[in-house]
C-alpha cells in the first residue's frame, strides 16, 4: 500500500481514474434529477388534463356530469388516475379515491390502496359550485419506480466505471513504474561505480526513449570527461617521472664527495622529497592500470589465510613502535581469484590507514570472513572512524579529510584499494563498527 | 666486470656507462639489439643490462637468442613498462632481474653488484658467516659471536638476504622483492622498522652495530 501511496505513477494514474469516475457521477446525478422532473411535470400534465375534462362537463350537465364523468373514468379501465367528488362537508359522494378530503391546489396525499394499504399519490383539488370538490390523483409508484431504475442504471454503471478505473489505474501504473524503474536500476548502478551501464532505449522513440537516449548520450559525455581526466593525470604522472628521476640521480651523485655532513643531509632530504614524488606517481599510474581491467590475464588463486597471516606478522612491529595492537582473526578461511601483490597492496594501505588514523592504545584487527556467501577480508580499528557522509569521498582520488594536509600521505591510499578490489570484481565496503571503522573486501562468490 | 649496457637511449646509456664506470666496471654499449646480438655471442662478459624497448630487436629477443645460444650470462632488464604484466613477461624471457625506467643510480649499482656474484659459480650454501655472525640456514640459527640470537622468521630471511650479499648495498626495493615477495613499493615502513628489529636484536648487550644504513640507498652488512 505505501508504495501504491508513494508512487506519483500511481498517484496520477489514480487520480486521473477517480476523476473519470466523478464525472460519471455527475452525469448520472444530472440525468437521473432530468428524468425525474420530466416525469413528474407529465404527471401532472396527465393530472391537469384530466381535471380539465371533468370540470368542463360542469357547464354542459352540473355536477351530475361530473359525477358521471368520474364514473365513467373509472370504470372505463385502469387508469393509471384516481378521482374523488367531495361534499362540501367533506364527505366522498363519488369516486373510487379513497382518501381524507385534501385543501385545493397541487397537493402530496395519502390514499388507502383497496390492495396495497396506505400509499402515496400526486393530487390536485379543484373547487366546485355548492361547495363540492374534485380530486384528481395520480399514484406516485409509477415515478417511484422509474427513479429507481435509473438510479439503479448509474450506480452499477458507476461501480463499473469505478472497477475499470481503478484496473486502468494499477496498469497504467505499473507501467510507468516499470518504465521508470528500468531507468531508476540503470541510474542506480552508474551512481554506484559502473560507468559502463546503459539505459535501454526502446523501439518507440516515445518520452521514455527520448529521456533514455538523452541520459546515455550524458553519461556518454561524462565517461569521455572521467577518460580525459585519468589519461591527462597518468600522462602527466609518466612524462614527470624520467625528468624528475634523472634530477634526483644528480642529487645522489653530489652526496658522494660531500663537503660536509650538514650538505649530505640536504642532499639526502632533496632524495627523499623527490622520491615522495616518485611514489605518488607510481600510486597514480599503477591506478591508471589497474582501471584499464587487462591484469586479469594473470590471475590466479591466491589463499587469503596466508596472505593476511603473513602481512599481520610484517606489520606487527610496525603497529608495536606506534603503540597499538595488531591482531588477526580468521573466522573462515578463503581462495579468492586474483592477484597476491595487489591484494597485498590494498591490505598495507588499508593497516597503514588504520595505523594513521588512529590514537594510541587502539586496536586493529584484520581477518577473514564470509558475509552472505562471499568471502570478505577486512581491517577494523578502535580509532574515530570517518563520518558516513564522507565515507563516499575518502575514496577518490587525492581526497584527505583533514583540510589542512598536515600528515604524510597523499590521498590516493583508499583509491588504490577500490581500484584493486574493482579489478578483483570485489567491492571495497567502509562501514562504523561504532567506535573505529572497518574496511571491507566483498569478494564475488564465484571465486570462492 | 665487465657489462655490457644495450640502451639506444643515449642520455640514459651516457649515464649508466658513467656510473658504473666510476665503481671500477668496464662497460659496453651497445645502441641496438643487433649490435647487442653481435657483442653477445661474440664476447665475454660478467653481466648483461638489456634496455627492453630497443629498435629493431628487442631485449627479450636479444635475451631470448642468448640464452637459446646456450649463454647463461645474468641479465639485468631494463624497461620503461612498470606494469606488472611487463614484469612477468621480463622474467619469462630469460631475466635474471629486472628494473623499471626511470631508476635510481643506486638502486641499478646494488642489483648489478648482486647479480655480478652470481656469475660465479656458488655451491648451494647452508651455512653464511661473516666474522662476527654465523648463520645456519637448515637448523635456522643465528649466532652472534658464539651466542644463539632469536628471530622472527621475517628477521632471519631479511639477515640471510643481507649476509648473502655481505659487504654490498642491498635497496630496499631488494628487499621488498626477495623477503616479502612484493614487486611494488608498499609505501609502508615494513624495511625499515624489520631492519631496527633486527638490529636491536643482534645488537643485545651493547655490541657494536653490523648493519649499516646508507640513506637513499640501502642497507650492508660488513663483510669483515
Amino acid at each position: 500500500m505505501k508504495t501504491l501511496v508513494n508512487s506519483a505513477a500511481y498517484r496520477i494514474a489514480f487520480a486521473s481514474s477517480l476523476a473519470f469516475a466523478l464525472a460519471t457521477l455527475l452525469i448520472g446525478i444530472a440525468v437521473f434529477y432530468a428524468a425525474h422532473v420530466a416525469f413528474a411535470r407529465q404527471m401532472d400534465a396527465n393530472i391537469e388534463q384530466a381535471s380539465s375534462a371533468i370540470t368542463a362537463e360542469l357547464y354542459d350537465e352540473g355536477m351530475r356530469g361530473v359525477m358521471d364523468a368520474v364514473r365513467g373514468r373509472e370504470s372505463g379501465g385502469p387508469d393509471a388516475l384516481g378521482y374523488a367528488v367531495f361534499a362540501s362537508t367533506g364527505k366522498r359522494v363519488a369516486g373510487a379515491l379513497d382518501t381524507p378530503m385534501p385543501p385545493l391546489g397541487w397537493h402530496d396525499i395519502v390514499f388507502r390502496d383497496p390492495r396495497e394499504g396506505p400509499d402515496r399519490a400526486r393530487a390536485r383539488t379543484v373547487g366546485l359550485p355548492g361547495g363540492y370538490r374534485l380530486t384528481v390523483a395520480a399514484d406516485k409508484e409509477s415515478l417511484e419506480q422509474i427513479d429507481a431504475t435509473i438510479l439503479t442504471i448509474f450506480g452499477i454503471a458507476f461501480i463499473v466505471v469505478l472497477c475499470i478505473g481503478v484496473a486502468g489505474a494499477l496498469i497504467l501504473g505499473a507501467y510507468l513504474r516499470r518504465r521508470l524503474a528500468r531507468i531508476e536500476t540503470t541510474a542506480g548502478a552508474i551512481a554506484g561505480g559502473d560507468l559502463s551501464r546503459r539505459m535501454i532505449v526502446g523501439p518507440h522513440d516515445d518520452e521514455f526513449d527520448r529521456v533514455a537516449a538523452s541520459l546515455n548520450a550524458m553519461l556518454d559525455r561524462i565517461v569521455g570527461l572521467i577518460a580525459n581526466l585519468r589519461q591527462v593525470t597518468s600522462d602527466l604522472a609518466h612524462d614527470l617521472r624520467t625528468p624528475l628521476m634523472r634530477l634526483r640521480n644528480r642529487l645522489e651523485a653530489l652526496h658522494e664527495p660531500a663537503p660536509d655532513d650538514q650538505w649530505a643531509v640536504r642532499i639526502d632530504d632533496a632524495v627523499d622529497n623527490a622520491d615522495d614524488v616518485l611514489r605518488l606517481f607510481d600510486a597514480i599510474l599503477r591506478i591508471s592500470e589497474l582501471e584499464e581491467g587487462s591484469l586479469r590475464r594473470n590471475f590466479g588463486p591466491v589463499d587469503l589465510e596466508t596472505l593476511v597471516t603473513d602481512i599481520a606478522e610484517s606489520h606487527e612491529p610496525l603497529a608495536e613502535d606506534a603503540g597499538k595492537r595488531l591482531s588477526v582473526r580468521i573466522d573462515a578461511p578463503a581462495r579468492v581469484e586474483g592477484d597476491r601483490e595487489l591484494l597485498a597492496q590494498a591490505l598495507i594501505n588499508l593497516i597503514e590507514n588504520a595505523l594513521r588514523h588512529t590514537p594510541e592504545g587502539s586496536a586493529i584487527v584484520i581477518g577473514i570472513g564470509h558475509e552472505g556467501g562471499r568471502p570478505a577480508v577486512y581491517v577494523a580499528d578502535t580509532g574515530p572512524g570517518i563520518p558516513a557522509d564522507q565515507r563516499d569521498r575518502v575514496v577518490q582520488r587525492f581526497v584527505r579529510l583533514e583540510t589542512s594536509r598536515s600528515t604524510p600521505g597523499h590521498g590516493l591510499g583508499l583509491s588504490l584499494v577500490s581500484a584493486i578490489a574493482a579489478a578483483h570484481r570485489a567491492r571495497l565496503a567502509l562501514r562504523d563498527r561504532a567506535p573505529g571503522l572497518e574496511a571491507v573486501i566483498f569478494f564475488p562468490e564465484e571465486t570462492l | 666486470m665487465r657489462i655490457l649496457i644495450a640502451e639506444d637511449d643515449k642520455e640514459t646509456a651516457g649515464f649508466v656507462e658513467r656510473g658504473l664506470g666510476e665503481l671500477g666496471h668496464n662497460v659496453v654499449v651497445a645502441r641496438d639489439g643487433e649490435d647487442a646480438l653481435h657483442l653477445g655471442l661474440t664476447e665475454q662478459f660478467d653481466l648483461l643490462v638489456l634496455d627492453r624497448m630497443m629498435p629493431g630487436l628487442d631485449g627479450l629477443s636479444v635475451l631470448k637468442r642468448l640464452r637459446t645460444a646456450d649463454i647463461t650470462t645474468p641479465a639485468l632488464m631494463l624497461t620503461a613498462l612498470g606494469r606488472i604484466e611487463d614484469r612477468v613477461a621480463g622474467l619469462d624471457a630469460g631475466a635474471d632481474d629486472y628494473l623499471v625506467k626511470p631508476f635510481a643510480f643506486s638502486e641499478l649499482a646494488a642489483r648489478v653488484h648482486a647479480l655480478g656474484r652470481r656469475s660465479a659459480p656458488q655451491a648451494v650454501a647452508t651455512r653464511l658467516n661473516t666474522p662476527s655472525l654465523e648463520m645456519d640456514l637448515l637448523a635456522r640459527e643465528v649466532r652472534r659471536d658464539g651466542a644463539l640470537v632469536l628471530l622472527q622468521p621475517k628477521e632471519f630471511r631479511l639477515l640471510e638476504e643481507l649476509m648473502r650479499h655481505a659487504g654490498e648495498f642491498v635497496t630496499r626495493t631488494m628487499l621488498l622483492e626477495r623477503v616479502w615477495d612484493f614487486h611494488f613499493d608498499p609505501q609502508t615502513k615494513i624495511v625499515e622498522t624489520h631492519i631496527s628489529r633486527l638490529r636491536t636484536k643482534l645488537n643485545e648487550g651493547g655490541l657494536p652495530d653490523l648493519i649499516e644504513t646508507e640513506r637513499g640507498v640501502g642497507y650492508r652488512i660488513r663483510a669483515a
